[in-house]
């Protein structure tokens, strides 16, 4: 389970960054004041357009960011107080495929397994069904250098469920991938929900959403501006699609034009 | 320890497999320093030898008949019907090599025991060419000499009042130790820093462009272990560079042509166990202020592209205390041991010398020790800020 509560990220603003942003604002919230929880077995879906703080919020779970108010609990763990046993529990996977080039898919995944304290037993039987389950064993002995986007999207995914973490955070998983690719990371999700996992995922394609949330958020300038089960979301938008739904909702909580 | 061991284990096979590391850090140091040395030493030599066996142009200008025949050489070319200008003219042209003016009372003076002048025209970019005609005036010098005792009956001693027989106390180890322990710090400080420089870059800028360092942050791992086991590969590569140097140039000397067997022997002398733990305590502490010094710059720096380009001019940051030690007169005290990198340079000197003082010599160690847990420590407080390490 994740719980965030009263979750604010603020930021303090550069002379430089003051005019990029054409504000005299010395500082400002990426996240303010956010509140929800995400269950066990239940895929929470968190949207936003660019640069609404889906990523900033995704970071301050999996404690790569601090808030700078509220707490944030991961299966009952407030971050503050165990970063580390925080991190043992996650396992997070993002759209761009960040591997090591000059490493083998079979070097990546032992690596990220002893720094999850793995045994070697344990570790064998769980690359073994990872492998298996995404065809990696063709391709481990490779450097991922050598491997195409779709081949590097596996090992990621390996990476990340290596030490079958509780919570599993994505951010933006299927972001600029190829049909097939994506459908594999559509198929963990499922896979993951199916075991009980606690799924958090940022997206901005509407048809996953639709294919996979159990729950959703929608954050808009750092703002919560929509928290319902994505039984009530349809509810609400009929007979809108949820893609004008969305845009509906964003724009209601906007001093911006959204496109 | 066992997340920087691994965390060590995976950046120095990561590291090892990147043929910029590899270059700076083994190939580099182990097989250009002797080919260096050993191209070096040739081409000196085959110039000296051109040069010693160079035809030279000479033109004497009012040279006594009786005196010609000194100047006879298989090696000269003499010109006797040039006069002043045309014989300047021709030096500029480079159609002449010298000139060589006799003045007029030349052998007036000479035989009258008055100081006999002469001009040397040339241009100095000529090397050697002084030496060579001084060595054939050497021999008209030391005759007319004895001609002169001999008519004043008294013996060629009376012109030479003091001899100074010079008897050299020095060790050759103290002799190497001046002569090349300069030098070596020079090579392998450098080194030691540019092994440090790619590592660093990739594995904390490379990380953090490629969008790596953010997947590594959300493992159950301290920020400090995961820096300190990125720090132990960069200094291992900058302490193995370094090593490499020396080993490099030790094999580089003992393939150069015409070393003396003396010098190849005292430098085995010198490359005793206890010199090479020495040299160890002091470079270890070194590449971990080096790899403490690039960690805390580089996570600065957002693309591989700007980190070279800040990390590179600090090159020359280095070179300057290491230079330092190459001047005469630049000795290990109490005041020099504090400055970092020309210490370690100064005390090199004196290890190889056998002259280090043993008080100095634990400063020097004690004060990189506490200069790289510094860096270290700055390089955790860079670490730790969120805004650094990510892109």
């Amino acid at each position: 389970m994740i719980q965030i509560q009263n979750v604010s990220k603020q930021y303090v603003l550069s002379k430089k960054q003051q005019k990029e942003l054409r504000t005299h604002d010395t500082s400002f919230f990426a996240v303010n004041n956010v509140s929800f929880t995400c269950t066990p077995g239940r895929v929470f879906s968190l949207l936003g357009p660019n640069g609404a703080g889906k990523t900033t919020l995704l970071r301050m779970i999996s404690t790569i960011l601090s808030p700078t108010s509220g707490d944030i609990f991961v299966s009952e763990t407030n971050i503050k107080d165990s970063p580390e046993l925080v991190r043992s529990k996650i396992g997070f996977l993002t759209g761009t495929t960040n591997l090591y080039d000059r490493l083998t898919s079979e070097e990546i995944v032992k690596y990220f397994a002893d720094l999850h304290g793995m045994d070697k037993e344990k570790f064998k039987i769980r690359k073994e069904l990872l492998f298996d389950q995404l065809n990696i064993h063709e391709f481990s002995k490779k450097r991922i250098g050598q491997l195409s986007i779709g081949m590097k999207q596996k090992v990621s995914i390996a990476r990340s469920m290596i030490h079958d973490p509780g919570v599993v955070i994505f951010d933006e998983p299927t972001a600029g991938l190829d049909v097939i690719t994506a459908h594999n990371i559509i198929e963990l999700i499922k896979q993951c929900k199916q075991e009980g996992k606690t799924i958090i995922f940022s997206t901005h394609i509407m048809s996953e959403v639709d294919l996979l949330c159990d729950d959703l958020a929608i954050i808009n300038r750092g703002d919560l501006i929509y928290n319902d089960t994505m039984e009530n979301f349809r509810t609400h938008s009929s007979p809108q699609s949820l893609t004008e739904a969305f845009i509906q909702i964003v724009k209601k909580n906007s001093t911006i034009p959204v496109a | 320890m066992k997340i920087i061991y691994t965390v060590l284990k995976k950046e120095l096979k990561d590291t090892l497999r990147d043929k910029r590391t590899l270059i700076s850090a083994i190939v580099l140091p182990a097989l250009i320093i002797p080919l260096l040395m050993f191209g070096v030493t040739r081409l000196q030599m085959s110039l000296m030898n051109k040069e010693e066996n160079k035809q030279l142009k000479i033109a004497l200008i009012g040279i006594p008949e009786i005196i010609k025949k000194q100047f006879e050489d298989d090696n000269f070319n003499l010109y006797y019907n040039f006069n002043l200008e045309t014989g300047k003219e021709a030096i500029s042209n480079d159609s002449l090599d010298a000139v060589l003016e006799f003045h007029p009372d030349f052998l007036l003076n000479i035989n009258q025991m008055k100081s006999g002048n002469l001009n040397l025209y040339y241009k100095s970019t000529n090397l050697l060419l002084y030496n060579r005609i001084s060595g054939k005036i050497d021999i008209l010098r030391s005759q007319v000499l004895n001609d002169r005792t001999k008519q004043l009956k008294i013996s060629t001693e009376a012109f030479t009042p003091i001899i100074i027989s010079k008897v050299d106390i020095a060790s050759p180890k103290e002799q190497i130790g001046k002569m090349v322990g300069g030098f070596l710090p020079y090579i392998f400080i450098i080194f030691c820093f540019m092994g440090c420089m790619y590592p660093a870059i990739d594995l904390i800028t490379g990380e953090k462009e490629k969008g790596t360092m953010e997947t590594l942050l959300t493992v159950p791992a301290s920020r400090f272990k995961i820096l300190i086991g990125k720090m132990a590969a960069i200094s291992l590569v900058g302490l193995s560079a370094a090593l490499m140097t020396i080993f490099g140039m030790v094999i580089g000397l003992k393939f150069l042509p015409d070393i003396p067997k003396d010098f190849l022997d005292s430098i085995s002398e010198i490359l005793s166990i206890k010199f090479i733990i020495m040299l160890f305590a002091m470079l270890l502490p070194l590449s971990v202020f080096f790899s403490g010094l690039l960690s805390a710059i580089v996570i600065r720096t957002q693309s591989f592209k700007e980190a070279q380009s800040i990390v590179t001019p600090l090159t020359f940051v280095i070179i300057i205390p290491a230079a330092i030690a190459l001047i005469p007169g630049v000795e290990l005290n109490w005041q020099t041991v504090w400055i970092p990198i020309l210490n370690i340079a100064l005390a090199t000197k004196e290890i190889i010398a056998g002259t280090i003082v043993t008080g100095q010599y634990i400063t020097i160690v004690s004060s990189l020790i506490l200069l790289a847990l510094v860096a270290a420590y700055v390089s955790f407080k860079q670490f730790s800020k969120e805004s650094m390490v990510l892109k």
